[in-house]
């Protein structure tokens, strides 16, 4: 961890001196997400109409078992599936359900991919695959890939093999399931950051595209969402990013007397799940709410003393570090990790969207006490007088 | 039959021993927090201190400075550095109290007494003194509330007990007026931290200040060292006292050396000590990381708050408060 450490700290520092607009950027992400949080309910119901006018489906679940009902209807029959790195995917348990139903499954997210063949789940939300050593890399894919690969092969030899794999499993693939970085209300768009160009793969060559997101994604118009990706990439540490993409409906063409024809080269269905659980209740707590701000670049993992401690083991996947401090009583109402706080206030000073996470979490020791969160006085009416 | 704890604890020799690694039993920690609140909140009713104390111990720094009860502005120890030592052997007892079954067990706790290290308490005695002196070489006149000084209350904030907090420093508050305070010199970051809380809430009103805002500095002789300076958590990120340090050590002619992460000002990490209370195992872990990143840049290390001195200096040899090099 400290090599990564040591390599991305210095990586975001000078992305962010040579890229001075994104302050600016990740300014206008926090204000914009926050008037969706204030107009919570409008804006969920604008993205699942702006979804169905693009010719998609869009599904609300209000908790995990409602979002695994809802992909396993979506999948039925099918049987090869392929997936993108998605936390929420990871939050409701999308591919060990899968499996356990005999679907043949995989990652394409190199970082899932490793953690997959290893049984393991993921230390850090943009890097998942962390904790694993480039000799601890080799060793899994000779047992479990390629007889060819071991601890001794160099990094492009590994992801030569893997790729090699994946792309058998991408031609085959009949249901594609990625994540989302951010999601338009305005058009019903999702945006997708990445540099390896598996979800390009996932979002195109499969004939249904399953996106499945948090309604924190949700941010009002497809600037804003294109904004978020840039500064979810440039905190991150990877910027520019290799690729964005942006998926509104399923494919289409109009090339033969402006008919509309659905599908085109691309996925016949698209389907847009957002998933509650936790949200709207945490929406409702005043201090717990900034925690819905959380762009998830995964930055404020390295300002953290007790994670460099603990590293995974402090909070349960997807989310770690002090974001999942605090997201871990959002979607479980374990309050537990907060109480490990140290208030070291770093991960605070890195935030692109400025979440006083110490604050957020001192807020969840208190409620570790039994007290119930404060209700807010209908925000959403509040907000539109303004 | 009264318990009693030697207070000295060998942080390097546990550390061996449980090989860093750290449990992580919720059920067990939510149990201890919940048993540690208490033991903290029913003292500090009864008597102002979070812990049983030897409050006459804690003030005999003061013997012979000739500091006044009575005046406008005080100087405010809050017993940070008198029990930073006793903290950490109360964090040593703490399982061995939930052992004893918790809440039923708490009236006997009333006679848990840890006896302070007398090289701790010289050395805080020092320091405190130091820190007099220099405030009246500076030509402020502050008085001292000897044993009558209540704690800040920084414990509740940092555990979270938000509404106790409240309560506790609205009789802080009382007690000061009713004292005739106006002003308040800190001498550590939480108890700034925890004063600077009050005020937000509007719950303090008092003006405050740490001792390293208003002290003139002068120049020591004959250091020759170069040393890292630990930044308090407190000062650097919530207080904005990170240049202000930086400025009176240079005022001393103290010469520091920085690194881009260690002593970074989002990326200098916690010495671990906040939360001690809450697994000790975790506290140390961070201090010995801390302590190692810190002995990269220099073997001499300089922290600016009593429980920090603590935890590092239990992982390194050469670990001084900046008023031990600038007095």
């Amino acid at each position: 961890m400290e090599k990564a450490i040591n390599n991305n700290i210095p990586t975001v520092r000078t992305i962010l001196e040579n890229h001075k607009d994104l302050k600016a950027m990740a300014d206008e992400v926090r204000r914009v997400k926050l008037n969706v949080l204030d107009n919570l309910d409008y804006y969920i119901d604008q993205t699942v109409k702006s979804v169905e006018k693009t010719g998609g489906t869009a599904h609300v679940a209000k908790t995990k078992g409602d979002a695994i009902r809802i992909v396993t209807e979506l999948v039925g029959k099918r049987n090869n599936i392929i997936l993108s790195k998605s936390n929420v995917a990871l939050e409701v348990g999308v591919r060990e359900h899968l499996t356990s139903i005999g679907k043949d499954v995989w990652e394409t997210d190199l970082g899932e991919y490793i953690l997959q063949i290893a049984e393991d789940s993921p230390s850090h939300i943009v890097a998942p695959a962390l904790h694993f050593t480039k000799e601890q890399v080799g060793q899994l894919l000779n047992r479990n890939l390629d007889r060819a690969i071991n601890e001794n092969s160099t990094h492009e030899q590994m992801v030569a093999s893997v790729r090699e794999f994946l792309l058998s499993k991408y031609l085959k693939a009949e249901v594609g399931i990625t994540g989302v970085n951010a999601v338009a209300a305005d058009t019903g768009s999702v945006a997708l950051l990445e540099n390896e160009g598996n979800i390009r793969m996932v979002t195109i060559l499969p004939s249904i595209h399953i996106a499945i997101t948090g309604i924190d994604k949700i941010v009002p118009s497809l600037k804003d969402a294109m904004l978020e990706t840039m500064v979810q990439s440039g905190y991150g540490g990877l910027y520019p990013p290799s690729y964005i993409n942006i998926t509104s409906g399923p494919s289409s063409t109009a090339d033969i007397e402006f008919k509309r024809v659905v599908p085109a080269t691309g996925p016949r269905e698209f389907h847009l799940i957002l998933l509650d659980n936790g949200r709207t209740i945490a929406n409702e707590d005043p201090e717990l709410r900034e925690a819905l701000l959380c762009i998830k670049c995964g930055r404020c993992y390295f300002s953290c003393p007790v994670y460099r401690a603990l590293g995974k083991d402090w909070v349960k996947p997807p989310y770690g570090g002090p974001t999942g401090a605090m997201w871990a009583a959002i979607i479980d109402r374990d309050t537990f990790p907060a109480n490990l706080c140290t208030h070291s206030g770093g991960c605070k000073e890195v935030c692109p969207v400025g979440i006083n996470i110490p604050r957020v979490l001192e807020h969840i020791k208190e409620m570790s006490l039994g007290g119930a969160p404060a209700t807010r006085s209908s925000p959403i009416e509040d907000t539109k007088s303004n | 039959m009264e318990t009693k704890y030697d207070g000295s604890l060998n942080l390097r020799s546990f550390f061996c021993f449980s090989g860093g690694l750290v449990s992580l039993d919720s059920l067990r920690t939510m149990k201890q927090l919940t048993i540690i609140r208490k033991i903290i909140l029913e003292n500090l009713k009864k008597d102002f201190v979070p812990f049983p104390i030897n409050k006459k111990l804690c003030t005999k720094w003061a013997d012979g400075l000739n500091i006044p009860e009575k005046g406008e502005t005080v100087l405010y120890t809050s017993y940070m550095y008198q029990l930073a030592g006793i903290f950490k052997s109360y964090e040593a007892l703490l399982p061995k109290i939930g052992a004893l079954g918790g809440i039923q067990s708490l009236g006997s706790l009333g006679k848990l007494l840890v006896r302070p290290d007398r090289k701790d308490m010289e050395r805080a005695g020092k320091i405190l003194a130091g820190i007099s002196q220099m405030l009246k070489d500076s030509s402020l006149d502050v008085c001292y509330l000897y044993e009558d000084e209540p704690y800040s209350g920084a414990l509740l904030l940092e555990l979270g007990m938000i509404r106790e907090f409240r309560e506790y420093g609205n009789r802080l508050s009382k007690f000061f007026e009713a004292r005739g305070i106006s002003r308040i010199i800190t001498v550590d970051p939480h108890t700034l931290n925890a004063l600077t809380r009050l005020r937000e809430m509007s719950v303090l009103k008092v003006e405050l200040n740490s001792y390293l805002d208003v002290i003139d500095m002068r120049r020591t002789t004959g250091l020759n060292k170069t040393y890292v300076l630990h930044d308090s958590c407190l000062y650097a990120r919530y207080l904005g006292r990170r240049a202000v340090i930086r400025e009176k050590l240079s005022q001393a002619g103290i010469e520091l050396k920085e690194d881009n992460i260690v002593t970074g000002h989002d990326t200098s990490m916690c010495c671990g000590a906040p939360v001690g209370a809450v697994n000790r195992e975790l506290s140390e872990k961070i201090a010995q990381a801390r302590s190692s990143a810190l002995l990269k840049v220099s073997d001499s290390i300089l922290v600016a708050c009593p429980l920090c001195y603590q935890n590092l200096a239990a992982f390194a040899d050469d670990v001084k408060d900046i008023m031990e090099v600038i007095v």
